[in-house]
């Protein structure tokens, strides 16, 4: 491969340099000129992270072969300032706390940046428009919208310098504006990720994973791939010197798959080598044989007799059953004046964290095996690796790198194992870098869930009875799954105190990718269901939605679903907090026409519409030019 | 990941065109790359290694953009940012930066070429619906006997199906020739599943002109995108429209020949609906748009649309 010579400006430093012919300009900032301000979270032009201007333009360098820019003057993060500065843009994000995870951050300030010099005067709706090829997971976009609003305000001298000073904080720090302390590293793109640290002699691994959902490894055939030059070391579950499986309640997952896989995107094997490309055209040298095997893709299905056993360990393929019991059921159904039944159903979803999977590991002189990770359970991936390696607790050690958005998604050690038994077998440092494409298949998503929900109520609005039975797709590995059931269950009726009630919340294996942690762990699922039923019967009993709740609310002494006796409850000032701002119209859901008087009131959030600039300029226009009407 | 032997950035476009015909086998022309960087992951074509790229953004004689005879020919560089930037093609083009605004983002806005969204052959492309409302042709030029030559193709005919265009081995798409469209109301409807970044599930664009006085459809272009393998005229649904007193009667009457125009496969009852919903709106959207000139509809509502 002949080399590109790359001679251009970058933040106003001339540069002169080799290059891939087929390298992207993100890789030679990143790899060649240490600018690891500039991120990969996505690689295909969708989130913005990698957001550079090139000669003042603003791009996206996932998307520009490096040959591109020769001659050219690019600017990334780090040259926005001058060093041990920030420009008014990046302190307006410190002082709103537009950074939460920091790993959208260079990105979304090189956008805002670009949106205030584009036009200096644009509106709420213009910066919006601007902003639109960049993605946060953290914020919801608020604080960000209102930083670019601050620093445009001052640049244009609207506003003081001091508007990007922190508020000041009188007695309390509860409800004040406190600036986060990590916030000037991420917005001026100095902090390192795991895929932003680099260690000399570092080999690049990539991971070979099943194309079927279940199906038995009949043999895995790495010689090719070990023969080829670059190449330092193939893995696979057979390098596992210890007792193999990982998950944060069940140790049902092997490291790599092992007799078989269990899901789509599993992974089967691992290559370190010199190079990224040489890694993944390794990959491609690994001959697999497969005998598929009928799989379990619904998980009513899973219950069923007869149906295919994922894991031996579990013939019926359970993962967890919570049963919760409280008073009779049989009473309060009898009881009631009317009684509800439906059913609820709730789709997967993928945390979607800007920053996709990556670590380093390596082995220290003193034989310590260390992985640098996002990981989100550090020390209880310690103590599994340590059983997995064969090693006592202080031969390993675990670095926690800053997490680039979590959500519970990277509470599974999918793929530190691999990087620590790589390092094991070269005794050099690793690097996995995940694509996008593989964080969404092989990591941990949401469950889906489906609830059948009875509920008996008296005319009053009181809940004489609930029976609440959740079923939740586990995929092919627990993870997380116990612990999503218990909270489930433990919340599954919501607020509401409730004398009788029967509670069951299944998780299942599957063949699909698995469910684990995410926000709300659970509770989503169950909430959506008991809400949803809430709004139900408020509609078939004509009361007012917050009516009803009220009536229901737990208060001071309420016994709760697991029988807690509560001392303090605070559900009553939520609701009449949550009805005053949202200047709810009282009365049955039934008693309004076609329209809601209190939608699209102060303080909603207005959907993003497109133009904003086109109509500004028409309107710019039509102030200069005389219209015939 | 895409890799490759050697990447070309030639200057000229009889150098591009000997590079290009003397081109080993799978090589490909690159114009903006904002395509063929994400084909090349996993999930579409995955790892793709190509002998050789020739980037056409450096070629002098693909800059810019001319008027003549009515018509204005962009250069194979043109790319959509520049319909919202530059005032001139704004005004001439009066469909396309309402087309641009609804393409991607500001970001792949100034690397991705209009010309290279048309040989690509999306059927789902932005900007083929736009430039067939502009009855645009695609110039095509090779070397021949050591010289340049040039055809000029409809771009209506120029794309045959999904990837699939009238473009020869050894030729490079060099310009796109559009009518100039000053005076006209112009839009663009889109929708997808949000709004920046989103490939079209359906698209239109419109151009409208009424008389002096509001009353009457002088001209009307219509053209639909992503519902079917090929790009859409609608010349039955402008001859309804065409020299009409303007109400919204005719215009939902237009509105509902778009159904039958619809050839997906996929979706096709709700694109059915999209489509009449999308030639209404378009209609509406490009008579509000038409500088200078109050619509006065014959059926006027209390309350029109904004």
């Amino acid at each position: 491969m002949p080399k590109l010579q790359i001679d251009a400006e970058v933040n106003g430093r001339k540069i002169s340099r080799e290059a891939d012919p087929h390298a992207r300009l993100l890789d030679f900032l990143r790899d060649e000129l240490n600018l690891t301000g500039t991120k990969e979270g996505c690689g295909a032009g969708e989130c913005g992270t990698c957001s550079v201007f090139v000669d003042g333009k603003l791009v996206k360098s996932c998307l520009m072969p490096v040959a591109k820019v020769s001659g050219s003057r690019i600017e990334t993060i780090e040259g926005l300032a001058k060093p041990g500065d920030l420009t008014p843009v990046q302190r307006a994000f410190h002082k709103t706390g537009a950074s939460q995870c920091g790993y959208c951050i260079p990105g979304m300030v090189m956008a805002a940046t670009s949106a205030l010099r584009e036009n200096p005067q644009a509106d709420i709706e213009e910066i919006k428009e601007r902003l639109g090829g960049n993605i946060c997971r953290c914020t919801g976009y608020t604080k960000i919208f209102e930083a670019v609003e601050i620093a445009k305000a001052v640049i244009a001298g609207d506003m003081p310098e001091t508007a990007l000073e922190e508020d000041s904080v009188e007695d309390s720090y509860i409800g004040a504006n406190v600036r986060r302390i990590d916030a000037p590293s991420k917005v001026s793109g100095r902090l390192k990720y795991a895929a932003d640290m680099k260690m000399p002699d570092m080999l690049q691994m990539q991971v070979l994973r099943s194309p079927h959902a279940h199906a038995r490894i009949v043999s895995i055939d790495t010689s090719a791939a070990e023969a080829m030059d670059g190449v330092a070391c193939v893995i696979t579950a057979d390098d596992v010197p210890g007792k193999d499986g990982f998950g944060v309640f069940v140790h049902d997952q092997p490291i790599m798959a092992r007799g078989k896989v269990r899901h789509v995107g599993e992974a089967v094997a691992a290559v370190a080598a010199e190079d990224l490309v040489t890694a993944r055209r390794a990959l491609a040298m690994i001959r697999v044989e497969y005998e598929e095997l009928p799989g379990l893709y619904d998980p009513a299905d899973a219950l069923k007799p007869g149906a295919p056993v994922i894991h031996d360990y579990a013939p019926d393929n359970l993962v967890k059953h919570i049963p919760v019991r409280k008073g009779d059921t049989q009473k309060g159904f009898a009881e009631a004046d009317l009684i509800l039944e439906d059913d609820f159903g709730t789709q997967q979803v993928e945390h979607a964290y800007l920053e996709p999977e990556a670590g380093i590991a390596y082995v220290d002189p003193d034989d310590v095996v260390v992985v640098i990770s996002p990981s989100q359970n550090i020390t209880h991936h310690r103590h599994m690796l340590a059983e997995i390696i064969a090693k006592p607790i202080n031969k390993v050690r675990f670095i926690m790198s800053p997490v680039g958005g979590g959500f519970g998604g990277k509470e599974d050690m999918i793929y530190q194992g691999m990087l620590a038994l790589c390092a094991m077998k070269t005794h050099r440092p690793v690097q996995l870098n995940f694509t996008r494409e593989e964080s969404l298949i092989a990591s941990a998503k949401r469950h889906p869930s489906r609830v059948h929900y009875k509920m008996g109520l008296k005319w009053s609005g009181q809940i004489t009875a609930i029976e609440f039975d959740m079923l939740s797709d586990g995929g092919a590995y627990g993870m997380s799954s116990e612990g999503v059931m218990r909270k489930a269950a433990i919340l599954s009726c919501g607020p509401y105190e409730v004398e009788n009630l029967s509670v069951d919340t299944r998780g299942v294996y599957t063949n699909n990718t698995p469910s684990g942690a995410f926000r709300t762990f659970g509770g989503m699922q169950a909430q959506f269901a008991t809400e949803s039923m809430m709004d139900m019967a408020a509609e078939a009993l004509d009361m007012d939605p917050f009516e009803i709740r009220r009536i229901n609310m737990m208060k001071i002494g309420s016994s709760t679903h697991t029988q807690q006796t509560l001392e303090t409850a605070s559900l009553d000032r939520v609701l009449e907090a949550a009805e005053i701002a949202s200047r709810w119209e009282k009365g049955a859901p039934r008693v309004r026409g076609a329209e809601r008087g209190d939608l699209n009131g102060p303080d909603t959030r207005k959907p993003c519409t497109l133009g904003a600039r086109i109509k500004n300029a028409a309107k710019d226009d039509a102030k200069t030019t005389e219209r015939v009407a | 990941m895409l890799t490759c032997d050697n990447y070309h950035l030639p200057t000229n476009l009889p150098e591009a065109l000997a590079i290009w015909s003397n081109a080993k086998t799978g090589s490909r022309l690159v114009s903006g790359a904002t395509d063929i960087l994400p084909w090349a992951r996993e999930g579409r074509a995955g790892d793709v290694h190509l002998p050789e790229l020739i980037d056409v953004t450096r070629i002098a004689e693909l800059n810019g953009y001319s008027f003549e005879n009515g018509r204005v020919r962009l250069g194979a560089n043109t790319v959509y940012q520049d319909f919202l930037t530059d005032q001139t093609l704004m005004r001439s083009l009066p469909c396309m930066p309402f087309c641009a605004i609804w393409f991607a983002d500001d970001q792949i806005r100034e690397q991705a070429s209009v010309t290279g969204n048309l040989v690509n052959a999306s059927p789902v492309a932005d900007g083929t619906p736009a430039v067939v409302a502009l009855n645009g042709e695609i110039e095509l030029t090779r070397l021949h006997d050591g010289s340049v030559v040039s055809r000029q193709v409809p771009v209506v005919d120029f794309i045959e199906g999904p990837g699939k265009t009238q473009i020869a081995g050894d030729e490079i798409a060099t310009a796109v020739i559009l009518d100039t469209a000053n005076g006209y109301g112009g839009s663009f409807q889109k929708v997808g599943q949000r709004r920046s970044l989103v490939i079209s599930v359906a698209c239109s664009a419109a151009l409208v002109k009424a008389d002096r006085d509001g009353r009457v459809f002088e001209d009307v272009r219509l053209a639909l995108g992503g519902v079917g393998p090929r790009p859409i005229r609608m010349s039955e649904a402008e001859s309804v429209l065409r020299g009409e007193r303007i109400s919204h009667a005719l215009i939902e009457r237009a509105a509902q020949t778009a159904a039958d125009t619809v050839g997906s496969r996929s979706r096709k009852e709700y694109r059915r609906e999209v489509v009449v919903n999308f030639v209404r709106a378009a209609l509406e959207d490009a008579l509000a748009n038409q500088p200078e000139v109050q619509v006065d509809f014959a059926d006027a509502k209390e309350k029109t649309h904004a």
